[in-house]
C-alpha cells in the first residue's frame, strides 16, 4: 500500500492557517479588570445575556421546539427577574408596547401568551394619525381594506410587514390592529413559562463581569475552547458558550465583545411615558382606537388600556421632557391635552413658560380660540383626566443598527441589535421577530447537525432579519425626520401625501400595517 | 493488501453562470485489482491522466494540490463553502431514505461509517445529531485527517468518547463487522465515486460494512454536457477557480448507471435519488429531474435478513 507522504512544511502551514481566528475580529469585554479564564469553564450550548422580552422569548421558544429542547441553556440578567414589574391591580406600568398580530401569533405558538394576564391587555381596532401642523390626517379604519396596492407595497419595502399585513386582511381577524400589553406582563408570562418547563438555568441578579475568549488548549490532543466566548460572573463562575446570544439591550456588552460596530444617531428627543386616566371608561368589547399626532418636536401617542386607562408615549425635545417630568399632575394633564388639541406654537409657548403661566388656564382659553377640527382633531378624541402617580418617566430616543447580527459563536437580538424610534411602536416587536427567526435557524442547525455557534447556522438568521429590520428602521427614521419639520414645502407636501393616502383605502391599510407592524 | 492509489485532491467550484455549478471533492481514488470486475462505467474513457496502474506511486502534484487546499476546509468563506452548504441537504435526504423503509425502533441510535471523510464536514454533523450513536470516519490522506481531528477538538460534544472516531486508513483496512448486526446503519460516500477507477467492485466491497437494513448513501455528479461545462470548462479553464485536472469528467457516473448496478445486486433494494442545483445567492436547491444532469444524491438499502 502506498500512502501520500506527509510534508512537514505543508502540515505546519495548514496548522498556522487553522489558528487564524474566524473572519470576525474579536476583543474582550469587561466591566472590571479582566478575569483570568480558568482551565475548565462550565460548558453550555447557549448562554443568553439579557432577560428582557427578546431574551426571554428566545429561550422560551427554544424550550418549546422539539429540535432545540435538549440544548443546555443559561440565561443571565443583572436585574431581579422574579419581582413582577407590573404594579398591582390599581394601576398600569408606564412601559407598554403594542404587540402586533405577528408577535401575538409567535407568543401563542410558543405557549407563552396563555400566561399573560389578559385583563391587563387591550386590543385596539383603529388608529388615528394626524399631522399637527397641517391637520391632514389618515384614519386607519380596518374595515375599508381592500387588497391590491398592498401587493406592490409589499414589494416596495421588503421586510416591513406589508406582505404579512396583506395576508392578515385577506384571511385573519380583520379587526385587531395590535394589542397593548405592559412589558412586565409579557416578561412575567415568559418567565413563568420557563419556570414551568424547567431545563434552563436562570441566573438573574447576576451581572456579567467580563467576556473573553476561552483558554488555549493544554496540549495538542486536548479540547480547544480558544474560540469560545467565556463569561465571567460575580462569584467567579465561568460559562463557556457554544452560542452566546446578546439580548442585553442597547448598550449590549455582547455586541462590544464581538466587536460589532453599531451605527446611528441620537434624535435629541426623549420619550416621555405615563399612564393616564381618560374622562370616560370603555367596556372590554368596545372598539378602541390608538391616536398619534405628529408635532414638530416629535410625535405624541395615546394608546388604549382597559377601562378608562391609556398609555402615553410623547417624544419631545430633551429640555421639554425634563420640564414635563417636573410638572404637577394637574399641569401635566393640561399639557397632554394641549399637545393633542392646540397649535404647535401654543404648545411650545406653554412648555417654555410653564413656570409663569398655568397650563390649565392657558389650555382653557387657547382651546376656545383654536379651531381644533382644522387641526385634525376628532370629536371622539377623549380628554385626559388624570395621571397615575409616579408613572411619568422618560427615555432618550436613538436610532442604532448593528452592522451585522452574528459573529463566530455570537448572535444579537432585540435592542442589542437595533434601537428604533418608538413612533411606530416597533422596538419590542422587532425583538420578538428576531427571537422567532433565530430559533428557526438554530432548530434547522440542530436537525442538520450544525455547530449552532457557527456561521453555517447563524447566517440564515442574519440574512432573514437584518434587511427587514433595516427597512423598518429606515421607514421609521424617515417618518421621524419628515414630521420634525414645522413649516414650509415639506409640510405642504406631507399633508398632500397624508390626504391622498387617506383617500386610498388599500394604501391606508398598508400604512396601518406598517405603523402597527401588523401581520 | 489492496493497492490503493490515493489521489488526494480537493476541488471546489463556485457559483457559475446559468445558476448552475457543480463541485466535487475527492479524497481517495481507489482501484482494486479485480480482474473480473464488471465496471458499471463500461464506456468510461481510459485516457485519464490519473489512471495509474494498481500500486502506482503517489502523484506528487496532486498531493501538493491538496495541501494547499486542506487548510480551507473550515473557513466559512473558503473553498469548501459549497460543500458546507450542501451538507445541510445530506441529513434530510438520509431521513427521506430511511422513511421509505420500516421504521427503526424509537430509541434506536444510528451508527455511521463515512468513507472519504475529508476534513470531517459530514462526519461532524452526523456525530452531533441526537439520533446518532457513533460515527466512524475514514480517509487515506493524513493531511485531511489532521485537519479533521484538529477541528473536532473545538467541540466538546465531538470529544465525547466514541462519538466521532477518525481513522487515517483506506476503507479496505477497516476491519469488517464480525456479525451482520455489528455493521453500520449508514455508510456514506459523498463526492467519492467520481474519483474511483472501478466503482462496481468498490461499491460491492463497502457493502460488507452495512448492517442488514442499513443504507448506503452517497452523492456525486452526473456526466453530462452541463457538468462538463461547469466543472471542467468553466471552473477549471475559464474561471480557474479550481486547478486544472481536479475533475475527471469521464469518471462521472450517471444516476441510471448506478441504479441499474444496484438493481442487479441481490442484497440491495429501495433506490432513492435527489438532484440538487447550486443557485448563487441562495445555496443548493433540490430540483426534480436535475439528477440526470448535475449533482445528485443516491441511497440504496441493504435488505434485512428476513427479506
Ligand atoms: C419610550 C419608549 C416606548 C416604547 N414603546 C414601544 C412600543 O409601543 N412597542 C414596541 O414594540 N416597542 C416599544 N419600545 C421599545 C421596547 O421597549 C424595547 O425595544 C424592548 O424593551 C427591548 O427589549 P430587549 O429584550 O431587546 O432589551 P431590554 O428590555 O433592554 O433588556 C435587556 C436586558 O439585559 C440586561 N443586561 C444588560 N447588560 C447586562 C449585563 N452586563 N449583565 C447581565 N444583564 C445585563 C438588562 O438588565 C435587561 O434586563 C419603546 C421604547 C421606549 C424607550
Amino acid at each position: 500500500m502506498v500512502l501520500a507522504s506527509t510534508h512537514p512544511s505543508s502540515l505546519r502551514a495548514a496548522r498556522r492557517l487553522l489558528e487564524l481566528p474566524p473572519a470576525v475580529r474579536r476583543s474582550f469585554w469587561s466591566t472590571a479588570s479582566a478575569a483570568a479564564i480558568e482551565r475548565k469553564p462550565e460548558i453550555f450550548d447557549l448562554v443568553c445575556v439579557g432577560g428582557g422580552p427578546a431574551g426571554l422569548s428566545l429561550v422560551s421558544a427554544l424550550r418549546s421546539d422539539p429540535a432545540t429542547k435538549g440544548l443546555k441553556i443559561a440565561l443571565v440578567d443583572g436585574q431581579d427577574l422574579t419581582t413582577s414589574r407590573t404594579p398591582g391591580n390599581e394601576g398600569f406600568s408606564n412601559r407598554c408596547s403594542s404587540l402586533t398580530p405577528a408577535s401575538l401569533h409567535f407568543l401563542k405558538e410558543i405557549g407563552a401568551w396563555n400566561n399573560v394576564n389578559n385583563i391587563r391587555t387591550q386590543p385596539y381596532h383603529g388608529m388615528e394619525v394626524w399631522d399637527g401642523v397641517s391637520g391632514s390626517k389618515i384614519s386607519f379604519d380596518p374595515v375599508d381594506q381592500t387588497p391590491g396596492l398592498l401587493d406592490s407595497l409589499a414589494e416596495l419595502v421588503p421586510g416591513s410587514r406589508f406582505a404579512a399585513s396583506k395576508r392578515k386582511y385577506e384571511t385573519g381577524d380583520p379587526t385587531t390592529v395590535a394589542t397593548i400589553c405592559e412589558n412586565g406582563n409579557l416578561t412575567a408570562a415568559l418567565l413563568q413559562q420557563l419556570k414551568e418547563s424547567g431545563g434552563v438555568e436562570i441566573l438573574d441578579k447576576t451581572k456579567v463581569e467580563s467576556i473573553n475568549l476561552g483558554p488555549e488548549p493544554e496540549n495538542e490532543e486536548a479540547l480547544d475552547l480558544s474560540q469560545w466566548p467565556v463569561l465571567t460572573l460575580p462569584n467567579n463562575r465561568q460559562l463557556a458558550a457554544r452560542l452566546l446570544v446578546g439580548a442585553d439591550g442597547a448598550n449590549s456588552p455582547v455586541r462590544q465583545f464581538a466587536d460589532i460596530p453599531s451605527h446611528g444617531w441620537d434624535y435629541g428627543q426623549n420619550g416621555v411615558v405615563a399612564t393616564l386616566q381618560l374622562d370616560r371608561s370603555f367596556t372590554a368589547d368596545e372598539i378602541r382606537t390608538a391616536y398619534q399626532r405628529f408635532l414638530p418636536t416629535g410625535p405624541i401617542a395615546l394608546l388604549p388600556l382597559p377601562g378608562n386607562r391609556a398609555s402615553l408615549v410623547w417624544s419631545t425635545t430633551a429640555p421639554f421632557a425634563t420640564k414635563l417630568k417636573q410638572l404637577s399632575p394637574p399641569d401635566f394633564i393640561a399639557m397632554v391635552n394641549a399637545a393633542f388639541r392646540l397649535l404647535p406654537i401654543d404648545i411650545d409657548f406653554m412648555l417654555t413658560h410653564h413656570e409663569s403661566v398655568s397650563p390649565a388656564s392657558e389650555l382653557a382659553w387657547r382651546e376656545t380660540s383654536t379651531n381644533s377640527k382644522s387641526l385634525g382633531l376628532l370629536n371622539t378624541f377623549p380628554r385626559v383626566a388624570e395621571v397615575q402617580e409616579g408613572s411619568v418617566a422618560s427615555f432618550p430616543l436613538r436610532m442604532r443598527h448593528a452592522d451585522t447580527y452574528t459573529g463566530h459563536r455570537v448572535a444579537l437580538i432585540g435592542d442589542a441589535a437595533h434601537t428604533v424610534h418608538p413612533l411606530a411602536g416597533q422596538g419590542l416587536n422587532l425583538g420578538l421577530a428576531d427571537s422567532e427567526s433565530l430559533v428557526k435557524s438554530i432548530a434547522y442547525g440542530m436537525e442538520t447537525g450544525m455547530d449552532i455557534g457557527s456561521c453555517w447556522c447563524l447566517d440564515g438568521y442574519n440574512a432573514d432579519r437584518w434587511a427587514k429590520n433595516n427597512a423598518m428602521l429606515g421607514v421609521v427614521d424617515k417618518l421621524q425626520k419628515l414630521y420634525s419639520v414645522g413649516s414650509g414645502p415639506v409640510v405642504w407636501g406631507r399633508s398632500l401625501g397624508l390626504d391622498l393616502v387617506n383617500k386610498m383605502g388599500p394604501l391606508k391599510g398598508a400604512l396601518m400595517g406598517a405603523a402597527a407592524g401588523t401581520k | 493488501m489492496a493497492p490503493v492509489r490515493p489521489q488526494s485532491f480537493l476541488s471546489l467550484p463556485a457559483p457559475l453562470r446559468r445558476a448552475v455549478a457543480s463541485y466535487s471533492l475527492a479524497r481517495a481514488a481507489y482501484a482494486p485489482p479485480l480482474a473480473n470486475s464488471t465496471s458499471i462505467r463500461a464506456h468510461s474513457t481510459e485516457s485519464s491522466p490519473h489512471n495509474g496502474h494498481a500500486g502506482s506511486s503517489v502523484n506528487e502534484t496532486e498531493v501538493s494540490h491538496f495541501n494547499t487546499l486542506a487548510s480551507s476546509w473550515w473557513d466559512p468563506h473558503g473553498s469548501s463553502r459549497l460543500l458546507h452548504l450542501m451538507n445541510q441537504h445530506r441529513h434530510p435526504f438520509i431521513n427521506r431514505c430511511l422513511s421509505t423503509a420500516p421504521p427503526l425502533p424509537p430509541n434506536h441510535k444510528r451508527k455511521y461509517l463515512d468513507i472519504g471523510c475529508g476534513g470531517g464536514i459530514f462526519a461532524e454533523s452526523a456525530a452531533r445529531l441526537a439520533t446518532t450513536q457513533s460515527v466512524t470516519a475514514v480517509d487515506p490522506t493524513p493531511e485531511v485527517i489532521a485537519v479533521a481531528k484538529r477541528h473536532q477538538r473545538t467541540d466538546p460534544l465531538l470529544m465525547e468518547p466514541g462519538r466521532l472516531t477518525y481513522h487515517n486508513i483506506p476503507i479496505e483496512a477497516l476491519p469488517l463487522p464480525t456479525t451482520p448486526a455489528d455493521g453500520f446503519d449508514i455508510v456514506s460516500l459523498f463526492e467519492v465515486i467520481e474519483h474511483i477507477q472501478q466503482p462496481a467492485p468498490f461499491l460491492r466491497s463497502i457493502l460488507q460494512h452495512l448492517k442488514p437494513g442499513g443504507w448506503l448513501i452517497g452523492s456525486t455528479i452526473a456526466r453530462t454536457g452541463t457538468s462538463w461545462f461547469t466543472t471542467k470548462f468553466m471552473a477549471e479553464e475559464v474561471l480557474q477557480m479550481v486547478p486544472r485536472g481536479t475533475h475527471e469528467w469521464s469518471q462521472y457516473i450517471q444516476p441510471h448507471e448506478l441504479k441499474s448496478w444496484a438493481a442487479k445486486q441481490p442484497d440491495l433494494e429501495g433506490w432513492q435519488t435527489m438532484g440538487v442545483v447550486y443557485v448563487p445567492g441562495f445555496g443548493w436547491k433540490e430540483v426534480d429531474g436535475s439528477e440526470s444532469w448535475g449533482n445528485y444524491f443516491f441511497g440504496v438499502r441493504k435488505k434485512s435478513l428476513e427479506e
